[in-house]
Protein backbone atom coordinates (compact mmCIF):
# COMPACT_ATOMS: atom_id res chain seq x y z
CA UNK A 1 0.00 0.00 0.00
CA UNK A 2 1.67 3.60 -0.91
CA UNK A 3 1.59 5.67 2.14
CA UNK A 4 -0.44 8.76 2.18
CA UNK A 5 1.34 11.73 1.03
CA UNK A 6 3.06 13.90 4.34
CA UNK A 7 0.27 16.65 3.99
CA UNK A 8 -2.73 14.49 4.43
CA UNK A 9 -0.97 12.86 7.18
CA UNK A 10 -0.78 15.67 8.64
CA UNK A 11 -3.96 16.86 8.86
CA UNK A 12 -5.25 13.56 9.77
CA UNK A 13 -2.79 14.20 12.63
CA UNK A 14 -4.75 16.92 13.65
CA UNK A 15 -7.84 15.68 13.41
CA UNK A 16 -7.40 13.02 15.27
CA UNK A 17 -5.62 14.23 18.37
CA UNK A 18 -9.15 16.98 18.03
CA UNK A 19 -10.92 13.74 18.58
CA UNK A 20 -9.05 12.61 21.52
CA UNK A 21 -9.40 15.95 23.02
CA UNK A 22 -13.52 15.56 22.61
CA UNK A 23 -13.19 12.33 23.82
CA UNK A 24 -11.32 13.09 27.20
CA UNK A 25 -13.69 16.18 27.81
CA UNK A 26 -16.86 13.89 27.61
CA UNK A 27 -15.34 11.82 29.46
CA UNK A 28 -14.01 13.72 32.08
CA UNK A 29 -17.66 15.46 31.92
CA UNK A 30 -19.63 12.54 32.61
CA UNK A 31 -17.34 11.12 35.04
CA UNK A 32 -17.79 14.35 37.12
CA UNK A 33 -21.81 14.03 37.17
CA UNK A 34 -21.37 10.19 37.85
CA UNK A 35 -19.32 11.27 40.88
CA UNK A 36 -21.67 13.99 41.96
CA UNK A 37 -25.12 12.08 41.35
CA UNK A 38 -23.98 8.89 42.50
CA UNK A 39 -24.71 7.60 38.44
CA UNK A 40 -23.12 4.12 38.60
CA UNK A 41 -24.08 3.02 34.78
CA UNK A 42 -22.62 6.60 33.64
CA UNK A 43 -19.41 5.64 35.34
CA UNK A 44 -19.25 2.57 34.00
CA UNK A 45 -19.52 4.17 30.33
CA UNK A 46 -16.72 6.29 30.57
CA UNK A 47 -14.75 2.94 32.62
CA UNK A 48 -15.18 0.55 29.41
CA UNK A 49 -15.39 4.24 26.99
CA UNK A 50 -11.76 4.45 27.79
CA UNK A 51 -10.49 2.28 25.58
CA UNK A 52 -11.96 3.84 22.52
CA UNK A 53 -8.98 7.21 23.81
CA UNK A 54 -6.72 4.47 23.95
CA UNK A 55 -7.14 3.18 20.45
CA UNK A 56 -6.93 6.72 19.04
CA UNK A 57 -3.49 7.04 20.53
CA UNK A 58 -2.87 4.20 18.79
CA UNK A 59 -3.27 5.96 15.53
CA UNK A 60 -1.61 8.94 16.09
CA UNK A 61 1.31 7.37 16.64
CA UNK A 62 0.79 4.96 13.63
CA UNK A 63 -0.13 7.86 11.70
CA UNK A 64 3.18 9.67 13.04
CA UNK A 65 5.79 7.06 12.72
CA UNK A 66 4.48 6.29 9.07
CA UNK A 67 4.85 9.90 8.58
CA UNK A 68 8.52 9.45 9.85
CA UNK A 69 9.15 6.98 7.79
CA UNK A 70 8.13 7.53 4.51
CA UNK A 71 8.80 11.12 3.89
CA UNK A 72 11.52 12.19 6.39
CA UNK A 73 9.96 15.66 7.60
CA UNK A 74 12.14 18.43 8.28
CA UNK A 75 11.59 21.51 10.26
CA UNK A 76 7.60 22.40 10.97
CA UNK A 77 6.35 19.06 9.51
CA UNK A 78 8.87 17.27 11.85
CA UNK A 79 7.71 18.91 14.89
CA UNK A 80 4.08 18.37 13.84
CA UNK A 81 4.97 14.40 13.71
CA UNK A 82 6.86 14.50 16.88
CA UNK A 83 4.44 17.25 18.47
CA UNK A 84 1.62 14.82 17.88
CA UNK A 85 3.14 11.77 19.52
CA UNK A 86 3.51 13.44 22.68
CA UNK A 87 0.21 15.52 23.07
CA UNK A 88 -1.14 12.01 22.37
CA UNK A 89 0.53 11.09 25.76
CA UNK A 90 -1.02 13.53 26.99
CA UNK A 91 -4.57 12.79 26.03
CA UNK A 92 -4.35 9.76 27.12
CA UNK A 93 -3.50 10.39 29.97
CA UNK A 94 -6.59 12.97 30.66
CA UNK A 95 -8.55 9.82 29.65
CA UNK A 96 -6.60 7.44 32.28
CA UNK A 97 -7.88 10.14 34.73
CA UNK A 98 -11.35 10.76 34.07
CA UNK A 99 -11.34 7.24 34.80
CA UNK A 100 -10.28 7.33 37.76
CA UNK A 101 -12.47 9.93 38.53
CA UNK A 102 -15.79 7.31 37.48
CA UNK A 103 -14.00 4.30 39.52
CA UNK A 104 -14.54 6.30 42.75
CA UNK A 105 -18.38 7.17 42.37
CA UNK A 106 -18.48 3.18 42.44
CA UNK A 107 -16.79 3.41 45.59
CA UNK A 108 -19.12 3.74 48.69
CA UNK A 109 -18.61 6.82 49.66
CA UNK A 110 -20.56 9.80 48.09
CA UNK A 111 -18.94 13.09 47.70
CA UNK A 112 -19.59 14.91 50.97
CA UNK A 113 -22.49 17.89 50.47
CA UNK A 114 -19.98 20.41 51.76
CA UNK A 115 -17.76 19.94 48.61
CA UNK A 116 -20.30 18.88 45.61
CA UNK A 117 -20.20 22.43 44.28
CA UNK A 118 -16.51 22.85 44.44
CA UNK A 119 -15.73 19.55 42.57
CA UNK A 120 -18.72 20.50 40.20
CA UNK A 121 -16.28 23.82 39.37
CA UNK A 122 -13.41 21.82 39.21
CA UNK A 123 -14.97 19.81 36.57
CA UNK A 124 -16.48 22.26 34.27
CA UNK A 125 -13.22 24.03 33.91
CA UNK A 126 -11.02 20.40 33.24
CA UNK A 127 -13.99 20.11 30.67
CA UNK A 128 -13.74 23.71 29.24
CA UNK A 129 -10.01 23.04 29.15
CA UNK A 130 -9.64 19.66 27.26
CA UNK A 131 -12.34 21.17 25.11
CA UNK A 132 -10.07 24.47 24.38
CA UNK A 133 -7.12 22.01 23.91
CA UNK A 134 -9.17 20.17 21.58
CA UNK A 135 -9.86 23.89 19.53
CA UNK A 136 -6.29 24.62 19.71
CA UNK A 137 -5.34 21.11 17.84
CA UNK A 138 -7.64 21.84 15.26
CA UNK A 139 -7.14 25.35 14.30
CA UNK A 140 -3.55 25.28 15.46
CA UNK A 141 -4.39 29.15 17.64
CA UNK A 142 -1.63 30.09 19.36
CA UNK A 143 -3.36 32.45 21.36
CA UNK A 144 -5.73 30.44 22.21
CA UNK A 145 -2.94 27.74 23.37
CA UNK A 146 -1.94 30.32 25.70
CA UNK A 147 -5.20 30.93 27.19
CA UNK A 148 -4.73 27.67 28.74
CA UNK A 149 -2.10 28.22 31.17
CA UNK A 150 -4.39 31.41 32.69
CA UNK A 151 -7.21 28.43 33.14
CA UNK A 152 -4.80 26.15 34.65
CA UNK A 153 -4.08 28.92 37.17
CA UNK A 154 -7.58 28.86 38.36
CA UNK A 155 -7.56 25.26 38.35
CA UNK A 156 -4.40 25.18 40.49
CA UNK A 157 -6.46 28.14 43.25
CA UNK A 158 -9.09 25.44 43.40
CA UNK A 159 -7.51 23.03 44.20
CA UNK A 160 -5.34 24.69 46.67
CA UNK A 161 -9.00 25.91 48.22
CA UNK A 162 -9.72 22.20 48.44
CA UNK A 163 -6.98 21.32 50.57
CA UNK A 164 -7.42 24.34 52.70
CA UNK A 165 -11.07 22.73 53.90
CA UNK A 166 -9.68 19.63 54.00
CA UNK A 167 -7.52 20.53 56.48
CA UNK A 168 -9.45 23.16 58.02
CA UNK A 169 -10.09 22.05 61.84
CA UNK A 170 -13.84 22.41 60.94
CA UNK A 171 -13.68 19.65 58.59
CA UNK A 172 -16.06 17.56 60.02
CA UNK A 173 -16.25 14.30 57.49
CA UNK A 174 -13.31 12.69 58.70
CA UNK A 175 -10.41 10.45 57.02
CA UNK A 176 -11.20 8.71 54.64
CA UNK A 177 -13.46 11.26 52.97
CA UNK A 178 -10.44 13.77 53.05
CA UNK A 179 -8.34 10.76 51.61
CA UNK A 180 -10.56 9.99 48.92
CA UNK A 181 -11.63 13.58 48.17
CA UNK A 182 -7.51 14.50 48.36
CA UNK A 183 -6.97 11.76 45.42
CA UNK A 184 -10.16 13.19 43.42
CA UNK A 185 -8.80 16.82 42.99
CA UNK A 186 -5.41 15.78 42.36
CA UNK A 187 -6.87 13.70 39.40
CA UNK A 188 -8.72 17.14 38.23
CA UNK A 189 -5.25 19.08 39.03
CA UNK A 190 -3.33 16.49 36.57
CA UNK A 191 -6.18 16.63 34.07
CA UNK A 192 -5.72 20.17 33.45
CA UNK A 193 -1.82 20.28 33.82
CA UNK A 194 -2.43 17.59 30.77
CA UNK A 195 -4.46 19.80 28.54
CA UNK A 196 -1.61 23.12 28.95
CA UNK A 197 0.56 20.20 27.88
CA UNK A 198 -1.32 19.17 24.81
CA UNK A 199 -1.53 22.86 23.54
CA UNK A 200 1.96 23.65 24.38
CA UNK A 201 2.62 20.95 22.03
CA UNK A 202 0.78 22.30 19.28
CA UNK A 203 2.72 25.95 20.03
CA UNK A 204 5.85 24.06 19.29
CA UNK A 205 4.76 22.20 16.45
CA UNK A 206 4.03 25.84 14.70
CA UNK A 207 6.34 27.64 16.37
CA UNK A 208 9.48 25.66 17.46
CA UNK A 209 8.95 27.48 20.25
CA UNK A 210 7.53 26.82 24.21
CA UNK A 211 4.86 29.57 24.79
CA UNK A 212 6.77 30.85 27.84
CA UNK A 213 9.44 32.54 25.57
CA UNK A 214 6.90 33.46 22.82
CA UNK A 215 6.06 37.61 23.39
CA UNK A 216 2.31 37.17 24.13
CA UNK B 1 31.93 -0.89 11.04
CA UNK B 2 30.84 1.36 14.08
CA UNK B 3 29.40 4.86 12.11
CA UNK B 4 28.57 8.14 13.46
CA UNK B 5 25.14 7.66 13.12
CA UNK B 6 25.30 4.76 15.64
CA UNK B 7 27.42 6.83 17.75
CA UNK B 8 24.78 9.20 17.56
CA UNK B 9 22.44 6.15 18.53
CA UNK B 10 23.90 5.24 21.46
CA UNK B 11 25.34 9.00 22.37
CA UNK B 12 21.17 9.37 22.96
CA UNK B 13 20.34 6.08 24.77
CA UNK B 14 23.62 7.12 27.10
CA UNK B 15 21.55 10.25 27.66
CA UNK B 16 18.35 8.50 29.09
CA UNK B 17 20.27 5.54 31.35
CA UNK B 18 22.12 8.61 32.90
CA UNK B 19 18.50 10.60 33.22
CA UNK B 20 17.42 7.52 34.83
CA UNK B 21 20.48 7.36 37.37
CA UNK B 22 20.01 11.13 38.28
CA UNK B 23 16.37 10.61 38.74
CA UNK B 24 16.82 7.78 41.08
CA UNK B 25 19.54 9.90 42.90
CA UNK B 26 17.14 12.35 43.27
CA UNK B 27 14.18 10.23 44.67
CA UNK B 28 17.01 9.05 47.42
CA UNK B 29 17.53 12.61 48.52
CA UNK B 30 13.75 12.92 48.52
CA UNK B 31 13.03 10.03 50.70
CA UNK B 32 15.88 10.76 53.21
CA UNK B 33 14.59 14.24 53.33
CA UNK B 34 11.63 12.84 54.28
CA UNK B 35 12.31 10.80 56.67
CA UNK B 36 15.18 12.88 58.39
CA UNK B 37 13.34 16.20 57.65
CA UNK B 38 16.53 17.14 56.40
CA UNK B 39 15.33 20.46 54.84
CA UNK B 40 19.37 21.14 53.47
CA UNK B 41 18.62 17.90 51.13
CA UNK B 42 15.18 18.91 50.39
CA UNK B 43 16.12 21.50 48.61
CA UNK B 44 19.02 19.89 47.06
CA UNK B 45 16.78 18.07 45.35
CA UNK B 46 14.62 21.21 44.52
CA UNK B 47 17.31 23.60 43.03
CA UNK B 48 18.73 19.93 41.23
CA UNK B 49 15.61 19.18 39.39
CA UNK B 50 16.28 22.04 36.36
CA UNK B 51 19.38 19.29 35.94
CA UNK B 52 16.90 16.86 34.63
CA UNK B 53 15.32 18.63 32.75
CA UNK B 54 18.34 19.88 30.64
CA UNK B 55 19.16 16.34 30.25
CA UNK B 56 15.49 16.03 28.29
CA UNK B 57 16.10 19.02 26.60
CA UNK B 58 19.30 17.35 25.58
CA UNK B 59 17.88 13.88 24.82
CA UNK B 60 15.11 15.63 22.62
CA UNK B 61 17.41 17.02 20.88
CA UNK B 62 19.42 14.50 19.58
CA UNK B 63 16.54 12.51 18.73
CA UNK B 64 15.68 14.97 16.59
CA UNK B 65 19.06 15.55 14.99
CA UNK B 66 18.60 11.85 14.13
CA UNK B 67 15.40 12.47 12.71
CA UNK B 68 16.18 15.19 10.70
CA UNK B 69 19.53 14.12 9.77
CA UNK B 70 19.28 10.47 9.02
CA UNK B 71 15.92 9.82 8.56
CA UNK B 72 15.85 6.29 10.28
CA UNK B 73 13.40 3.47 9.77
CA UNK B 74 12.55 0.27 11.18
CA UNK B 75 14.09 -0.64 14.41
CA UNK B 76 16.68 2.61 14.38
CA UNK B 77 13.43 3.97 13.99
CA UNK B 78 11.53 2.59 17.11
CA UNK B 79 14.66 3.36 19.39
CA UNK B 80 14.38 7.36 18.52
CA UNK B 81 10.40 7.80 19.10
CA UNK B 82 10.92 5.70 22.31
CA UNK B 83 13.42 7.53 23.59
CA UNK B 84 11.19 10.78 23.09
CA UNK B 85 9.03 8.99 25.04
CA UNK B 86 11.42 7.76 27.86
CA UNK B 87 12.54 10.93 28.25
CA UNK B 88 9.09 12.94 28.85
CA UNK B 89 8.80 9.81 31.77
CA UNK B 90 11.77 10.21 33.64
CA UNK B 91 11.63 13.83 33.46
CA UNK B 92 8.13 13.31 35.23
CA UNK B 93 10.18 10.92 37.56
CA UNK B 94 11.81 13.74 38.97
CA UNK B 95 9.14 15.70 39.41
CA UNK B 96 7.69 13.32 41.67
CA UNK B 97 10.70 13.20 43.38
CA UNK B 98 11.22 17.03 43.45
CA UNK B 99 7.39 16.87 45.38
CA UNK B 100 8.49 14.71 47.52
CA UNK B 101 11.34 17.14 48.40
CA UNK B 102 8.56 19.84 48.89
CA UNK B 103 6.67 17.97 50.88
CA UNK B 104 9.22 17.77 53.17
CA UNK B 105 10.42 21.57 53.15
CA UNK B 106 6.97 22.33 53.97
CA UNK B 107 6.49 21.10 56.97
CA UNK B 108 9.79 21.17 58.23
CA UNK B 109 11.07 21.30 61.09
CA UNK B 110 7.96 18.84 61.91
CA UNK B 111 8.45 15.50 60.50
CA UNK B 112 5.38 14.84 58.04
CA UNK B 113 5.35 11.21 58.89
CA UNK B 114 4.12 9.55 61.65
CA UNK B 115 6.59 7.00 63.22
CA UNK B 116 4.70 3.91 62.64
CA UNK B 117 4.48 4.88 58.47
CA UNK B 118 7.86 5.97 57.96
CA UNK B 119 9.06 2.27 57.54
CA UNK B 120 7.05 1.86 54.27
CA UNK B 121 8.22 5.38 52.83
CA UNK B 122 11.60 4.33 53.27
CA UNK B 123 10.37 0.74 51.51
CA UNK B 124 8.78 2.97 48.65
CA UNK B 125 11.98 4.75 48.39
CA UNK B 126 14.18 1.93 47.96
CA UNK B 127 11.72 -0.04 45.41
CA UNK B 128 11.21 3.62 43.71
CA UNK B 129 15.04 4.39 43.07
CA UNK B 130 15.91 0.83 42.30
CA UNK B 131 13.46 0.67 39.62
CA UNK B 132 14.40 4.02 37.59
CA UNK B 133 18.50 2.47 38.31
CA UNK B 134 17.37 -0.89 36.65
CA UNK B 135 15.29 1.22 34.11
CA UNK B 136 18.67 2.63 33.28
CA UNK B 137 20.64 -0.67 32.85
CA UNK B 138 17.36 -1.83 30.67
CA UNK B 139 18.24 1.51 28.02
CA UNK B 140 21.79 0.53 28.28
CA UNK B 141 21.36 -3.54 27.81
CA UNK B 142 18.23 -3.73 26.16
CA UNK B 143 17.89 -6.75 28.51
CA UNK B 144 14.72 -8.40 28.27
CA UNK B 145 14.69 -10.73 31.68
CA UNK B 146 15.74 -7.26 33.66
CA UNK B 147 12.92 -5.44 31.99
CA UNK B 148 10.59 -7.89 32.83
CA UNK B 149 11.97 -8.00 36.51
CA UNK B 150 10.70 -4.13 36.74
CA UNK B 151 6.83 -5.54 36.38
CA UNK B 152 7.66 -7.14 39.17
CA UNK B 153 9.33 -5.17 41.63
CA UNK B 154 6.21 -2.32 40.22
CA UNK B 155 3.85 -5.08 41.94
CA UNK B 156 5.51 -4.43 45.40
CA UNK B 157 5.52 -0.84 44.77
CA UNK B 158 1.22 -0.76 44.30
CA UNK B 159 1.23 -3.29 47.26
CA UNK B 160 3.08 -0.74 49.73
CA UNK B 161 0.87 1.81 48.45
CA UNK B 162 -2.76 -0.06 48.85
CA UNK B 163 -1.06 -0.74 52.25
CA UNK B 164 -0.83 2.61 53.14
CA UNK B 165 -4.57 3.10 51.92
CA UNK B 166 -5.69 0.55 54.41
CA UNK B 167 -3.46 1.88 57.09
CA UNK B 168 -5.38 6.17 56.42
CA UNK B 169 -8.28 4.53 56.34
CA UNK B 170 -8.66 2.40 59.61
CA UNK B 171 -10.86 3.74 62.31
CA UNK B 172 -7.68 3.12 64.36
CA UNK B 173 -5.82 6.23 62.28
CA UNK B 174 -4.85 8.91 65.50
CA UNK B 175 -3.00 11.08 63.41
CA UNK B 176 -6.01 13.17 61.77
CA UNK B 177 -6.55 14.64 58.40
CA UNK B 178 -3.23 16.47 57.60
CA UNK B 179 -0.99 13.95 58.15
CA UNK B 180 -3.11 11.51 55.76
CA UNK B 181 -3.52 14.09 53.43
CA UNK B 182 0.02 14.23 52.86
CA UNK B 183 1.10 10.31 52.84
CA UNK B 184 -2.32 10.06 50.13
CA UNK B 185 -0.25 12.56 48.30
CA UNK B 186 3.04 11.31 49.10
CA UNK B 187 2.24 7.70 48.24
CA UNK B 188 0.90 8.46 45.03
CA UNK B 189 4.00 10.10 43.91
CA UNK B 190 6.05 6.91 44.73
CA UNK B 191 3.68 5.15 42.94
CA UNK B 192 3.36 6.89 39.64
CA UNK B 193 7.41 7.48 39.92
CA UNK B 194 7.15 3.18 39.77
CA UNK B 195 4.71 3.45 36.59
CA UNK B 196 7.00 5.80 35.03
CA UNK B 197 9.89 3.57 35.64
CA UNK B 198 7.83 0.80 34.22
CA UNK B 199 6.46 2.89 30.94
CA UNK B 200 10.42 3.35 30.00
CA UNK B 201 10.85 -0.80 30.19
CA UNK B 202 8.07 -1.12 28.08
CA UNK B 203 9.33 1.15 25.73
CA UNK B 204 12.53 -0.82 25.42
CA UNK B 205 10.95 -4.02 25.02
CA UNK B 206 8.65 -2.51 22.04
CA UNK B 207 11.95 -1.60 20.34
CA UNK B 208 13.77 -5.05 20.46
CA UNK B 209 10.88 -7.72 19.98
CA UNK B 210 8.09 -5.11 18.02
CA UNK B 211 5.94 -6.11 20.72
CA UNK B 212 4.68 -3.72 23.27
CA UNK B 213 4.12 -6.08 26.67
CA UNK B 214 1.65 -3.50 28.38
CA UNK B 215 -0.34 -0.83 28.27
CA UNK B 216 1.13 2.66 26.75
CA UNK B 217 0.30 4.22 29.54
CA UNK B 218 0.84 3.53 33.34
Amino acid sequence: MTPDPLPRQLTDLTLLLADMATAAAVAMQHATTALLEGRERLAHQVITGDAEIDLLRARVEEVATDALLFHAPVAGDLRAAVAAIRAAGDLERMGDLALHVAEHTQRARPVPATVCADFAEMGRLAVAMARKAAEVARTRNVLLAVELAGDDDAMDGLHRRMFGVLMDPAWGEGVPAAVDLTLLARYYERYADHAVLVAREVVYAVTGQTPDVLPL
Amino acid sequence: MRDAYQDQLDELAASLAGMCDEVAVALDKATRALLESDLHLAEEVITEDIRVDELRDRAEEQAFALLALQAPVATDLRIVVSAIHGAGDIERMGDLALHVAQAARRRHPQPVLPAEVAPYFAEMGRVGCALARKAGEVIRSRDLAKAAELESDDDAMDDLHQHMFSVLMDRNWSHGVEPAVDITLLARFYERYADHAVAVARRIVYVVTGRMPGPLTV
